[in-house]
């Protein structure tokens, strides 16, 4: 999973499909979870990028509609933005598209606490996440 | 397939309400056996054992599982429950899953229970309870909404 763009508060991340990431032996869907992975990470970064502040956050919920299966035939695209902040809350909409297409495979939408317990980052985006 | 197996020797037993069969169905899902799954059933229906990795910490400040992890679970478990139920030969697709996070997940073994809320022709409604140290103390909880495979077959 890597960081494509990060434009004021929308971000994207692109996640290249990998064979272990097939939803049923024989088929080239993936499976939602790793679809679902992506959005919480989007989503997440979103919430930094929209605050320009690194305090710890912890998602509340997050509910994914999957319009249509993904194959592993393309990158994805993971595409969010917050809808609303405020100092304790943020709401995040989030996007999967395949890379070069218009239509999402997939759409989420997230809650995330701000300012959680945990240690705060130091200087830059450097929270590695990885799923 | 089973009655080869069957013919040869005691082989995995693949009725429905069996470790073998909701094992069976787990390792059919490659992202499954990349998370290590495993299946087990007791009188309170089929629950899931996520294995803990090293790999799977999203924070590690905390340090606590990825949220996304716990996602794929909850919608792995939800998946071999409704495909269980309506026994079709493939996987339901899922529409939609809506998970709430309780508390926060930490670096060791969690556990994901299947309850089928609502088993219809065509749609299933799953609820998955995930917990870690204790069953009663859920961590995560979400209801996963399946379309069923039909004869017709669906993308």
């Amino acid at each position: 999973m890597q960081v494509v763009s990060v434009n004021g508060g929308e971000v994207c991340m692109r996640l290249m499909p990998q064979s272990w990431m097939i939803a049923d032996d024989g088929a080239k869907e993936i499976c939602t979870g790793v679809l679902y992975s992506l959005a919480d990470s989007a989503s997440g970064l979103a919430v930094f990028a929209e605050a320009r502040e690194l305090t710890p956050i912890a998602t509340l919920d997050l509910r994914m509609d999957y319009f249509r299966s993904a194959t592993t035939e393309r990158a994805l695209l993971a595409v969010a933005a917050c809808r609303y902040l405020t100092d304790e809350i943020a709401f995040i909409h989030c996007n999967i598209f395949p890379e070069g297409d218009k239509q999402p495979v997939a759409a989420g939408s997230a809650t995330f606490m701000r300012n959680t317990r945990g240690q705060r980052f130091q200087t830059t985006l450097g929270q590695k996440r990885e799923a | 397939m089973s009655q080869r197996i069957d013919s040869l020797q005691p082989g995995p037993d693949l009725r429905e309400g069996n470790n073998e069969y909701w094992q069976t169905l787990l390792e059919r899902i490659p992202y499954a056996r990349h998370l290590g799954l495993q299946a087990q059933q007791d009188s309170s229906g089929v629950w899931v054992h996520l294995p803990y990795q090293k790999s799977l910490i999203g924070n590690f400040m905390l340090p606590a599982l990825h949220g996304g992890v716990l996602g794929a679970l909850i919608e792995i478990t939800a998946r071999i429950a409704a495909h269980g139920k309506g026994a079709q030969a493939s996987y339901p697709r899922i529409l939609d899953s809506n998970i709430n996070y309780l508390r926060s997940a930490q670096a060791r073994s969690t556990f994901a229970s299947a309850e089928v809320v609502r088993q219809g022709r065509r749609t299933s409604l799953v609820q998955v309870n995930c917990w870690q140290r204790e069953r009663s103390v859920l961590i995560a909880s979400g209801r996963v909404q399946l379309l069923l495979a039909t004869t017709a077959g669906n993308q």
